[in-house]
């Protein structure tokens, strides 16, 4: 944290292009959607160390709550947060630009074909591994909170009444979050 | 499609909606569907569908790619750039001015308390999904294996994710899952 307070106040400010290659890597490896997440974490936090892992977190969840694509969400935050608006351009433009020009050359193609058994048995592959790298995700952002048992038990409800009650997603938001944090003001207000 | 105000009335709705959509873009897809198929007929319900697997399952952003072929079947190119810049655009904007204010107040103990109330639901709704994902995706008991597999590497080594990929794609192209 401190370290990349004092890279950035020595002047050696993220490159414009390192934004645009980085976000634009999150796109193309973000396959089947909700991947970009995992992408994003592995190169924003683990392989560049732009910012912390709890930063991510707040990031992810600030873009959880607000409207639209919420992984464009995280490129706007962390181009923000490292080159200000001109920052946020570049990841955005990373993000978008040539993926969409592959995407949607590809798609138009593949709007004209038959689906082959033989590709939808790897989209199938991919789908399973993908899952199990957005679950590893979510439990690894989660660890910082593991000494809280209230964060435990609202990560516990958020899950199951997603998963076993299959309520909206939005409902599970707005009732949960609100909860949640109030529980968080009280045990702070204790605290003090 | 003949209505020479169909491109202007699509991207309205689209920065509408996507100004609006809560949770990502598939919470919104019911309207579009319903303003596309419904209201306007565009394109049947068929097309629509065979919009949404393909986005699906290609690399990139799918919610932004697959309204650029929603605007393509209206407008041709130009309605889907249109379309791409009305997903996008709008919630961009919304990002960029909730995170200035989340940053500047970074050490505000009100922001400490809102972190801790909602990391953890956020993380709980993410296992969530890739729970859900899972179901969807491990259609056999090789499949499960591979799923938990790629998380169990994840939460202990720093392998990159595109190595399970490959292999998850190529088990699943070699017809064992």
């Amino acid at each position: 944290m401190t370290e990349m307070a004092q890279r950035r106040e020595l002047g050696q400010a993220v490159p414009l292009a390192a934004l645009f290659t980085a976000f634009l890597a999150v796109s193309l490896y973000g396959v089947g959607g909700g991947g970009g997440v995992v992408w994003a974490r592995r190169i924003a936090v683990e392989n560049r160390r732009w910012i912390s892992n709890r930063e991510f977190a707040d990031i992810v969840s600030l873009c959880q709550v607000m409207p639209g694509p919420n992984i464009v969400g995280i490129a706007v935050c962390v181009g923000a947060k490292m080159r200000g608006t001109i920052g946020t351009i570049a990841a955005v433009s990373g993000f978008l630009v040539i993926p969409w020009a592959i995407g949607f050359s590809v798609g138009l193609l593949f709007l004209e074909y038959v689906h082959l058994l033989v590709v939808r048995n790897i989209l199938g592959g991919i789908a399973a591994t993908a899952a199990g790298l957005l679950i590893a995700t979510g439990i690894r952002l989660l660890l910082p909170h593991r000494q809280r048992p209230a964060a435990l038990l609202f990560a516990g409800l958020a899950f199951g009444l997603i998963t076993f009650a299959k309520l909206p997603l939005l409902a599970v938001l707005f009732v949960l979050v609100p909860v949640s944090t109030a529980i968080a003001g009280i045990e702070k207000g204790r605290a003090r | 499609m003949s209505d020479p105000s169909a491109p202007l009335a699509l991207t309205m709705h689209l920065a509408l909606v996507s100004s609006i959509s809560f949770g990502g873009f598939p919470t919104v897809l019911p309207d579009v569907r319903n303003f596309v198929v419904g209201t306007h007929r565009w394109m049947t319900d068929q097309d629509f569908a065979n919009i949404f697997a393909m986005a699906r399952s290609i690399p990139g952003p799918n919610m932004i790619l697959m309204m650029s072929f929603v605007g393509w079947k209206v407008w041709g190119f130009p309605g889907a750039v249109a379309s791409a810049f009305a997903t996008f655009g709008p919630p961009c904007t919304i990002y960029f001015a909730s995170y200035r204010l989340w940053d500047r107040f970074r050490d505000a103990p009100w922001q400490q308390i809102v972190r801790l109330g909602l990391v953890p639901v956020v993380m709980g709704l993410m296992i969530a999904s890739g729970t859900v994902m899972a179901r969807a995706a491990d259609t056999s008991w090789p499949a499960v294996v591979v799923t938990i597999a790629a998380a169990a590497i994840t939460l202990g080594t720093r392998l990159s994710p595109m190595w399970m990929l490959l292999v998850g794609g190529a088990l699943g192209g070699l017809g064992l899952l």
